[in-house]
């Protein structure tokens, strides 16, 4: 087909941060397929070199007002693995629970205030308070829900304060924890109503085969530490991250591109859910069931759905810890000593858009070398890929649809632009 | 149980941004009824619609940008003030909600309380530093002391 077309979308919209998308086919042949990443990079790995130990959690969960505790998890990871620390059974307890209400509250601001409003006909999330605003209120009682959770256990919704190395300064009372415990319970109504939702939404099912990366543990759906797995058989210590990143610059992204085996990598939900299948809570895999999912399934636009499946999980896993606190009891700790002031060491979380990796060298207590390695970068060329396959089905269609259907493939994948915008290396040698 | 709530909206780290916490600070100090709650916001984004609900009143007060010198300060009704709403179905992101767009929302899912008052103070910097402008600083007295006013005598008072 002789077909001529341009789309250039400025800013693309319902994603954190700036991005473009750019795709031209000239005489039905595809010239240009691209996600442009235009903001400017932020230097977080530069500000924490000078910085003492334990100020790395506190700055680095700046690099996201979303997955806050995920930045800050994998930094303490990362300086208590160069320092030797051994965190307490309690500690990675209370470090489960928190993140989990930060998956939740990423997870159903994307599920529904971002993506439900292209199947519901809708722009935003404004008309949808109109046409359907039972779907709108059950969003914010369980985004509320899940910053209460976070609050409860580090101190604040966002940018948890009471997060540190080896464990925790200050601690949840039990009757914060009981009446968090009433609420978990009577949200799984408004967990199951996600899963009918999600069930009826006519989700793209664009398919392409690719290679699924996540953190993986045999005993538990994994989000913190384990071995890094990948869906084509590989498996890596998290140390060796480098082996599956291998990042690279191109010239139209400030945002560094990855790759592993393949020309890339997905990161994510959908990955997770490949990966870790059976790990899942058994309501979790219903859920699945419901939704007509299994591993593995290679459908970008289904990374919602594993969303939804994750919703489920974590809300039933959060509910298991509680009770798991609320039975032992929780006692103040002080928070597990360094053995050691100088070291390296690599933190990994797998945080609600994929695997993310910190790595810090540390002297005499101070940081002298940062990398930290972000989830969306390593999407972006699988995005692209995605777009270059998605294109050529598409060329009966208009315009505007095409533009359409690429802006909810990149909205899928749960962008988070400005976290993935960091330094590029200059070294002159000479 | 408190029926009217005096909210701060705003980024203290954000220079003038953090006029609201230093009115709602003033105001922690003064005696205030017991069916007045004192809230700082934050940058709350959409979740204000939870947080105005269970009263019947709600004071918000936040820097606004009215094209006023400095420290000028203006109250309205929700009414009263054709809010520049972001267009949320064009720009879209709702990492950047603020009060305008968490109003329209309260307002579509008809959850606003029956009365909104907006204190708006004219910032002078919003750039990343801490404290406020002398002109802001010198305007918080005169926004508090409105407040009590208006917590005392009802919305006749004149400004």
């Amino acid at each position: 087909m002789n077909r001529e077309i341009s789309v250039n979308v400025h800013h693309l919209t319902r994603v954190e941060g700036h991005g473009n998308i750019v795709v031209d086919v000239r005489n039905g042949e595809l010239k240009t397929c691209e996600l442009q990443i235009v903001e400017t990079p932020r230097f977080f790995e530069a500000m924490l070199r000078g910085r003492a130990y334990l100020e790395s959690s506190h700055i680095t969960s700046r690099i996201c007002g979303i997955c806050a505790v995920g930045h800050a998890t994998a930094s303490l990871r990362a300086t208590e693995k160069a320092l030797g620390v051994t965190p307490s059974p309690q500690t990675v307890a209370l470090r489960k629970l928190n993140f989990h209400g930060e998956i939740l509250d990423s997870h159903v601001l994307h599920v529904y205030m971002l993506v439900a409003p292209d199947f519901l006909g809708v722009g935003s999330v404004i008309p949808l308070a109109r046409t359907a605003p039972n779907v709108v209120l059950r969003a914010l009682r369980m985004k509320k829900l899940a910053g209460d959770l976070c609050k409860v256990i580090s101190g604040r919704h966002t940018h948890p304060i009471s997060m540190t190395v080896g464990g925790f300064t200050s601690f949840p009372k039990m009757g914060d924890l009981e009446e968090l415990h009433q609420r978990l319970i009577a949200v799984r109504s408004d967990v199951d109503a996600t899963v009918e939702l999600y069930r009826t939404l006519p989700l793209p099912q664009f398919e392409r085969d690719t290679e699924f990366v996540a953190l993986h543990k045999p005993d538990e759906y994994c989000f913190i530490d384990g071995v890094i797995k990948s869906s084509d058989g590989y498996e890596y210590p998290i140390e060796a991250y480098r082996d599956i990143t291998n990042e690279t610059i191109v010239p139209h992204s400030s945002a560094k591109h990855t790759r592993h085996k393949r020309e890339s990598y997905m990161v994510g939900a959908l990955a997770r859910f490949n990966v870790n299948y059976a790990q899942l809570h058994p309501r979790a895999k219903q859920a699945a069931a419901l939704l007509g999912i299994q591993p593995k399934i290679s459908k970008p636009y289904y990374n919602s759905a594993a969303q939804v499946v994750e919703i489920v999980h974590c809300v039933e896993d959060a509910i298991q810890l509680v009770e798991q606190l609320l039975t032992q009891g929780v006692r103040y700790e002080p928070p597990a000593a360094p053995t050691r002031f100088s070291g390296e060491g690599v933190g990994a979380a797998d945080v609600p858009r994929g695997t993310l990796f910190h790595n810090y060298v540390i002297e005499d207590g101070k940081v002298v070398g940062a990398n930290c390695i972000i989830p969306t970068g390593q999407n972006l060329a699988n995005i692209e890929a995605d777009m270059r396959a998605l294109v050529p089905t598409l060329l009966a269609r208009t315009q505007a649809e095409i533009t359409h259907a690429l802006e909810m493939l990149v909205r899928a994948y749960d962008p988070c632009i400005s976290c993935s915008t960091h330094l590029l290396d200059v070294r002159f040698e000479g | 149980m408190p029926n009217t709530v005096i909210l701060a909206l705003g980024n203290p780290l954000r220079g003038d941004d953090g006029v609201g916490a230093a009115v709602l600070e003033q105001l922690g100090r003064s005696a205030l009824p017991k069916t007045v709650a004192l809230l700082d916001g934050g940058t709350v984004g959409l979740a204000l619609v939870l947080l105005l609900n269970p009263y019947q009143h709600a004071i918000i007060i936040d820097a606004a940008a009215m094209g006023e010198p400095p420290g000028t300060w203006r109250r309205f009704s929700l009414a009263e003030v054709c809010l520049q709403a972001h267009d949320m179905a064009l720009r879209g992101t709702l990492h950047y909600a603020g009060l305008a767009e968490a109003l329209l929302l309260g307002e579509a899912l008809n959850m606003l309380p029956p009365q909104i008052t907006i204190f708006g103070i004219q910032p002078a910097v919003t750039t990343w530093e801490i404290g406020l402008s002398n002109a802001v600083q010198a305007a918080v007295p005169s926004v508090c002391t409105a407040i009590l006013e208006l917590l005392n005598y009802g919305e006749n008072t004149c400004h």
